[in-house]
C-alpha cells in the first residue's frame, strides 16, 4: 500500500494538478475534462477509494467503461476499475477516506464494553484502537504498515470473538431499527387519532348546528306555528305529528333527534319545496267569516279617493279586513284548555297567542 | 406599617396596603411554610415586587433557617428596580427596628454591564467582553504572571485576591449602580465581586439565564443551597426561555467556522507538543484516571460548561477514544463534516435524536458515548491549550454542545433541517434546528434542587397551564383580582364594525377590504377620542405591513394623522427606539401619538406605557403564533403526546397570554387609567383565558360591541374618569390602612373560628347520630361500617 500522506487528499489541492487553472470550487468543475457545472447542472462527481481522486461521471464512463485504466490525475499511477467508483458521502475527501478505513477497523475491533472487566480496560482498548486508526489514517509509511500488520494479527487472533460480536452488533442494530420504526408507527397512529378526534369534534359541532337549522327549516318551524295556532290544545301534538307525517317526507320525523340522517334527507326534500314562504305556509284566509268586497262606511268614502292616502298604498279593504279581524279577535280561544295541557306557556303568552290567532282569524285545522 | 401574618411579623414600607397585596403575602407564606411551589398572578401596577420582598425578607429574618432568596427577573432595568425596592425596604426596616440588620443583597448581570476595565468595557458585544475578560483573568494567566512572564491582566480582578474572600464588599443592599461605584472606588471588579459573594448573600437578584440556561447555571448557581427560595418574576414566558436555552441552530456558516476552529485547535496542539509536551500529557493522565470535578469545579470561569447532564455521567471517565487531544480533534472534524453533508439535502427533514444517532453511527462510526462527552472534553482541551482568543471557538463550542445534547436526550428534542428560508425561496440557506420541545427539561434541575419555586407575573393565566407544561406541582395557584375604588380601566371586545360586519384577523378574511376598513375606522375613532398616547398591537409584522399599506390607500392614515402622530415598530432595534422616543415626546407635549407595533415584538414585552404614554391599547386580531412553523408544529405534537395539552388549547393559551401582556402595558398603577380594546370576533369566546383582573372588569355586554358602541362606551368611561374622586372613597376599599387591615384580619379570624366551630359541632352531631344508631342496633354490620367511616372522616377534618 503506497498512499500519499493524508494532506494530499484534501480536495482543495486536488484541483491543482489539473493545470494552471485558478482554484474553482470543487463542485463546479471536473478537474479531468474541465467541464463546468454551469454547462451541465446535473454534473456528479465520483471517487475511487484506491486514490480518492474525484472526477465527473462522464469521465468515469469514458475512461473506465472498457475495463481497468490508469487514474487520469498527473502523478497518480493507480489502476482503477469502473466498479470501484462511488460518490463521496463527505465533502472533505480526507474524511471520506478516514471513514472508509474506520469501516475496516471497526469490523475487526468490535469489542463492546461488556467484554471487559472494568470500564478502564474498555477505555484503554478504545484508545488502542483509536491509536491504530490514527496511524492508518495519518501515520507515516512505516507506522501505517505496522498498524496494518497489527490489524491483521488481531483479526487472526480473535476470529471467533469478532464473529460473535459482529452478529450481536447486527442484532442490536436490527433491534434499534425495529424499535425506532415501531415508535414512529406509534407516533403516526397517535397523530392520526388526534386528527380524527379533532375532526369528529368539528363534525359533531357542524352536525349539531345543521340539525338545529334543519329542524327549523323543515318541521320545526311549522310545528311551532301550528302549536300557536292550535285551538284545541289536545290536538296540538297530534296535529304536529300528523302534519309532519302527511305533508313531509318521513325523514323529518327525526327532526327532534338532531341526527345527521335528517340532514341528508332534508337536502333531498329541499328542492321540491318551491318558492320561499316567509310565513312558513301560514294561511291568512279567515275561516270564521268572510270579507266581502264593497263594504264601506260613509265616513270613509272621502278617503277612498283622497290622493294623499291612496298613494301611500292605503286601501279601504284593509280597513274593513282589520275591523273584522278585531271584531272576531279572541273567539275560539279557550284559555282553560290551554292551561290544562300545560305546554309550558305562561298565561301571558297564551293570551298573546290567542290574539294572534284571532288576528288572522284562522283556526288551525288538524287535517 | 407593621402587622403580623400568623406568627410572622411583617414590616411593609408603606403606610397603606392593597388588599390583594395582603392576600398575596398570605399565600406566599403558605407556600414557604409548606416548602412547595406556587403560581401567582397579581395585576400589574399593584406593587408586586415590594410585596414579595417584604414578605420574604420578613420570613428570612424571623425564622432561624435564614433561607436565601434568589430573585430572577428578565431585564437589567427590572433587576435594578427590584434592587432599589429592596434597598428602600431595608432602610425602612432599619428605621423601625432601630438597628441595621446583618444583611447583604446583590444583583448580578453580565460582564458587559459591570466591567470596569478601561478597554474591555468599551467592547460592544457581550460575548466579546466575556471572552476578553476571560483571557485576562484565566487561571493560567495568573500562573504565568507569578512566574514573572509578561502577560496582560486585569488589575480590578487581581485586587480581589487581596481581600478576605467572604467579605469582598460590606453588608447592605448594592444596586448595580452602587456596585459599579464601589468597584471604581476600591478598584475591584464589580462582576467578580458579585459572583464570588453570591454564597454570602441573603438576597440575589439576577436574570433568568443564571438559573435556567444550563450552560451558565452550572457555573454561576451551583453553590446555592437547597432551601433557597427561588422567585421567577414576569414569568409568563418562562417556558419559552427554557426552550430557547436548550435549542441551537446550526448553519453552513457556523459549520465553516467550526471547521476553522478545529483546524486551529490542531495547530495549537502541534505547537504545544513541540513546546510543552508535559501539559498535554498531564491532561491525558487526568482523563485516564477519571479525575475530574475536583479542580474543574473551582474554575469559576471555564470556557463553557456542560449542558444539563445526568449525575452518573458526570462522574464517569472520558471514553478512551477521545482522551488524546489529536484523537478528539479528528473526532470533532468527522462530526462537523457529517453535519455538512446532512445540510446538503434539499428537502425538509425532521428526525428524532435516536434516528439521527443511528444514521451518524452508520456513516461516521461515531458512537453515542464519546459524543456525550464532547462539550466537556472540549472545555478541558481549551483549558489545557491555554487559549486566550476564546471567541474564535464559539461556533465549535456550539457544535460540541449540540453533540452532547443530542446524545444525552432521546426524548423532548427534535432535529429539523430546513434547506430553504421560506417556501418560495430559490437559493438554499439550510439551517439545522436542534430544538428543545420540552420546557420541563431546562427547569427540572431548578425544581429538583430548590424546595420553593415561586412563579409569578401580572399576566399568567390560565394558571394551570404552567404546572402542566413545566411538570411540577404547586401548593398554591392563585389569581388575584384588583380592588379598585373606581373603575380605572375599561376592557372591551369589539366584534363588529359600525356596519355590523364581523371583524377578525382570521386567515380567510384578514385581507378583505371591508375588514381592513372596519379596523381602520376603529383606529380613527379611537385616535379621535383618546387623550395623548395610544398603542396598537398587530399579530405579526407581515400583517401590520400589509394592513398599513391598505390603510394608506384608503386614506385612513391621513385621517388618523389629524389627531395623532403615527409611529411604527420595526424589527430593527435602533429604529424602534427612535420611534419610541418620538412617541414619548409627542405624548408628553400634547400632540398625541399612535404607536403601531407587534404583539410579539420588543415593545409588547418590555416597555411600559404608563399614564399619558398609553391611554388606549388596541389589540387588532388574536395574536396567534405562525402555525406553519415546523418547530411550533413539532412542539404542539409533543405537548399533546406528553402532557395531553391539545394543539388548539395551547395556541389559544399562547395567543391570549400575549394579548394580556399587551393589554397590561397601559395600566401600570392604581392611579393610572386606560382603555383596553380587543378587536376580533374570536376574542369573545376566549375571554375566559384572560387574567382574572381584566376579565372581572369587563361586563358581559362589553364583550360583543360594534365600533360605534365601543366608542360611546369609551366616551362614557373617559368622562367618568375625569371626575375627581375624594380620597375617602378610596380608603378602605382599594387600600387599607393598618386599622382596615386589622379589621380584615379579625374578620378572617372570626370566620375561621366560625368554620372550625361549625365543623366541630357537625362532628359532634354526627357522632351523636352514629351513637344513636348503634344503640338502636337495627342496621346491618355493613351500614355500621359506613358510619364508622363517616366518623373517621369527620375526625380527620
Ligand atoms: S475582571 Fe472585571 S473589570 Fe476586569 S475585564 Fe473582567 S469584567 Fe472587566
Ligand atoms: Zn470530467
Ligand atoms: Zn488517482
Amino acid at each position: 500500500m503506497s498512499r500519499r500522506p493524508g494532506a494530499g487528499y484534501y480536495t482543495a489541492t486536488a484541483a491543482k494538478p489539473g493545470g494552471g487553472m485558478p482554484l474553482i470550487d470543487k463542485n463546479d468543475m471536473c478537474p479531468v475534462c474541465k467541464m463546468m457545472r454551469y454547462l451541465n447542472p446535473d454534473m456528479e462527481f465520483l471517487i475511487n477509494p484506491e486514490c480518492y481522486h474525484s472526477m465527473c461521471t462522464g469521465c468515469v464512463n469514458r475512461l473506465f467503461n472498457d475495463g481497468p485504466n490508469q487514474c487520469p490525475y498527473a502523478g497518480c499511477h493507480k489502476t482503477l476499475r469502473r466498479k470501484g467508483f462511488k460518490s463521496a458521502f463527505f465533502g472533505d475527501l480526507a474524511v471520506e477516506r478516514e471513514v472508509d478505513l474506520r469501516r475496516r477497523v471497526n469490523s475487526v475491533f468490535n469489542q463492546v464494553e461488556d467484554d471487559f472487566e472494568t470500564l478502564r480496560d474498555y477505555n484503554n482498548y478504545l484508545q488502542m484502537v483509536e491509536d491504530l486508526t490514527f496511524d492508518l489514517v495519518n501515520g507515516t509509511e512505516t507506522k501505517r504498515r505496522e498498524a496494518e500488520a497489527q490489524l491483521l494479527q488481531w483479526e487472526m487472533d480473535h476470529k471467533p470473538d469478532i464473529e460473535r460480536n459482529r452478529k450481536a452488533g447486527r442484532e442490536a442494530e436490527e433491534q434499534t431499527r425495529r424499535r425506532l420504526q415501531a415508535e414512529q408507527e406509534l407516533a403516526r397512529q397517535r397523530r392520526i387519532a388526534a386528527i380524527q378526534e379533532q375532526e369528529e369534534e368539528k363534525l359533531a359541532l357542524v352536525r349539531n348546528r345543521e340539525a338545529v337549522l334543519d329542524s327549523m327549516a323543515t318541521g320545526g318551524q311549522r310545528v311551532q306555528l301550528k302549536k300557536r295556532g292550535g285551538v284545541k290544545a289536545a290536538d296540538i301534538t297530534t296535529a304536529a305529528a300528523a302534519s309532519a307525517g302527511s305533508s313531509l317526507l318521513p325523514g323529518s320525523l327525526d327532526v327532534g333527534k338532531l341526527s345527521i340522517r335528517g340532514l341528508k334527507e332534508k337536502k333531498k326534500t329541499a328542492a321540491p319545496e318551491g318558492p320561499y314562504d316567509p310565513f312558513g305556509g301560514y294561511d291568512f284566509v279567515p275561516s270564521r267569516y268572510k270579507v266581502h268586497s264593497g263594504l264601506g262606511h260613509p265616513l270613509l268614502e272621502r278617503f277612498e279617493h283622497d290622493r294623499a292616502h291612496v298613494t301611500g298604498g292605503y286601501s279601504l279593504e284593509e280597513f274593513t279586513a282589520r275591523a273584522m279581524f278585531e271584531a272576531f279577535a279572541g273567539l275560539g280561544v279557550f284559555i282553560e284548555d290551554e292551561k290544562e295541557v300545560g305546554i309550558g306557556l305562561s298565561a301571558g303568552e297564551v293570551t298573546g297567542m290567542a290574539a294572534g290567532i284571532a288576528a288572522t282569524g284562522h283556526v288551525m285545522d288538524p287535517r | 406599617m407593621e402587622f403580623n401574618i400568623e406568627d410572622l411579623p411583617v414590616l411593609f414600607p408603606y403606610p397603606r396596603i392593597y388588599p390583594e397585596q395582603y392576600a398575596y403575602m398570605v399565600d406566599l407564606k403558605k407556600t414557604l411554610d409548606a416548602g412547595g411551589n406556587c403560581v401567582l398572578e397579581m395585576p400589574s401596577g399593584t406593587g408586586k415586587t415590594v410585596t414579595l420582598l417584604a414578605l420574604i425578607v420578613a420570613y428570612q429574618q424571623h425564622y432561624p433557617s435564614h433561607r436565601k432568596l434568589i430573585y430572577c427577573s428578565r431585564t437589567m432595568s427590572e433587576i435594578e428596580k427590584a434592587l432599589v425596592e429592596l434597598k428602600e425596604l431595608m432602610k425602612f426596616r432599619a428605621e423601625r427596628l432601630g438597628y441595621e440588620e446583618e444583611f447583604r443583597g446583590l444583583g448580578l448581570t453580565s460582564r458587559k454591564n459591570l466591567c470596569l476595565h478601561p478597554s474591555v468595557k468599551r467592547e460592544k458585544s457581550g460575548s466579546v467582553v466575556d471572552a476578553r475578560c476571560r483571557s485576562l483573568t484565566a487561571g493560567f494567566v495568573k500562573e504565568k504572571k507569578e512566574k514573572g512572564e509578561n502577560v496582560d491582566v486585569c488589575i480590578y480582578h487581581d485586587n480581589l485576591d487581596n481581600l478576605e474572600p467572604h467579605n469582598l464588599i460590606p453588608n447592605g443592599i448594592w444596586t448595580l449602580d452602587g456596585l459599579l461605584k464601589y468597584g471604581e472606588q476600591h478598584k475591584q471588579c464589580p462582576y467578580f465581586t458579585a459572583r464570588r459573594m453570591m454564597q454570602f448573600c441573603n438576597v440575589i437578584i439576577y436574570s433568568y439565564h443564571y438559573l435556567l440556561d444550563p450552560k451558565i447555571a452550572e457555573r454561576v448557581s451551583k453553590d446555592l443551597s437547597k432551601d433557597c427560595i427561588v422567585v421567577f418574576d414576569e414569568a409568563h414566558n418562562i417556558d419559552n426561555v427554557c426552550i430557547e436555552s436548550l435549542s441551537t441552530d446550526i448553519t453552513e456558516d457556523s459549520l465553516r467556522k467550526a471547521t476553522r476552529g478545529a483546524q486551529n485547535l490542531e495547530t495549537k496542539i502541534n505547537e504545544m507538543r513541540e513546546s510543552d509536551q508535559q501539559k498535554l500529557q498531564d491532561e491525558y493522565e487526568k482523563l485516564v484516571e477519571g479525575l475530574r470535578g475536583a479542580d474543574d469545579g473551582r474554575q469559576e470561569d471555564s470556557f463553557m460548561a456542560n449542558p444539563t447532564l445526568p449525575d452518573d455521567l458526570l462522574k464517569e471517565a472520558v471514553p478512551g477514544n477521545i482522551r488524546r487531544a489529536e484523537h478528539f480533534v479528528g473526532f470533532l472534524r468527522r462530526f462537523i463534516e457529517y453535519l455538512k453533508t446532512r445540510m446538503k439535502v434539499r428537502q425538509v427533514i425532521s428526525e428524532t435524536p435516536p434516528s439521527f444517532l443511528a444514521h451518524l453511527k452508520e456513516y461516521t462510526f461515531i458512537e453515542k458515548k464519546p459524543l456525550r462527552f464532547c462539550a466537556e472534553r472540549l472545555t478541558s482541551l481549551v483549558r489545557t491549550l491555554e487559549l486566550t482568543n476564546i471567541e474564535d471557538y464559539q461556533p465549535l463550542q456550539e457544535v460540541a454542545t449540540f453533540a452532547t445534547l443530542v446524545a444525552t436526550y432521546e426524548k423532548g428534542f427534535l432535529l429539523i433541517l430546513e434547506p430553504y428560508e421560506s417556501d418560495t425561496a430559490e437559493v438554499p440557506n439550510p439551517v439545522l434546528h436542534f430544538t428543545c420541545l420540552d420546557a420541563a427539561i431546562a427547569i427540572k434541575p431548578v425544581f429538583d434542587r430548590f424546595s420553593s419555586v415561586i412563579i409569578t407575573s401580572g399576566t399568567i393565566s390560565p394558571l394551570e397551564m404552567y404546572p402542566k407544561m413545566l411538570d411540577f406541582t404547586t401548593v398554591v395557584q392563585e389569581s388575584y383580582s384588583m380592588t379598585l375604588a373606581r373603575k380605572s380601566f375599561q376592557p372591551m371586545i369589539v366584534t363588529r364594525g359600525s356596519d355590523q360586519a364581523a371583524i377578525s384577523t382570521g386567515f380567510q378574511v384578514r385581507n378583505e377590504p371591508s375588514v381592513v376598513r372596519n379596523y381602520g375606522n376603529l383606529l380613527t375613532e379611537f385616535s379621535r377620542i383618546t387623550p395623548d398616547g395610544m398603542v396598537v398591537f398587530f399579530p405579526s409584522y407581515l400583517y401590520m405591513e400589509s394592513i398599513i399599506s391598505m390603510w394608506q390607500g384608503m386614506g385612513i392614515l391621513d385621517e388618523v394623522w389629524k389627531y395623532k402622530l403615527i409611529l411604527v415598530e420595526t424589527p430593527d432595534a435602533q429604529e424602534t427606539s427612535l420611534a419610541l422616543e418620538t412617541y414619548r415626546t409627542a405624548c408628553a407635549n400634547g400632540r398625541g401619538a399612535v404607536l403601531l407595533c407587534v404583539a410579539r415584538g420588543k415593545v409588547s414585552e418590555g416597555i411600559d406605557f404608563d399614564h399619558q404614554y398609553g391611554r388606549t391599547v388596541l389589540c387588532i386580531g388574536v395574536p396567534f403564533q405562525y402555525t406553519e412553523s415546523r418547530i411550533l408544529k413539532a412542539r404542539l405534537e409533543f405537548l399533546r403526546e406528553t402532557y395531553r395539552i391539545r394543539e388548539n388549547d395551547f395556541l389559544s393559551f399562547d395567543a391570549m397570554r400575549h394579548a394580556a401582556q399587551c393589554l397590561g402595558r397601559v395600566l401600570r398603577g392604581k392611579d393610572d387609567y386606560g382603555l383596553m380594546i380587543l378587536a376580533d370576533r374570536r376574542f369573545q369566546k376566549k375571554r375566559g383565558q384572560l387574567p382574572k383582573w381584566i376579565n372581572q372588569a369587563m361586563a358581559e355586554k362589553d364583550t360583543n360591541l360594534s365600533t360605534d358602541m365601543a366608542v360611546s362606551l369609551a366616551r362614557k368611561f373617559l368622562t367618568d374618569i375625569m371626575q375627581d374622586v375624594e380620597t375617602t372613597v378610596v380608603e378602605g376599599v382599594s387600600t387599607w390602612s393598618i386599622e382596615d387591615l386589622r379589621q380584615h384580619q379579625a374578620k378572617m379570624a372570626d370566620e375561621t373560628i366560625k368554620a372550625l366551630t361549625a365543623a366541630r359541632e357537625k362532628q359532634l352531631e354526627d357522632e351523636a347520630m352514629a351513637e344513636g344508631r348503634r344503640a338502636e342496633g337495627a342496621e346491618s354490620d355493613y351500614e355500621m361500617d359506613e358510619d364508622d367511616e363517616a366518623e373517621l372522616m369527620a375526625l380527620d377534618g
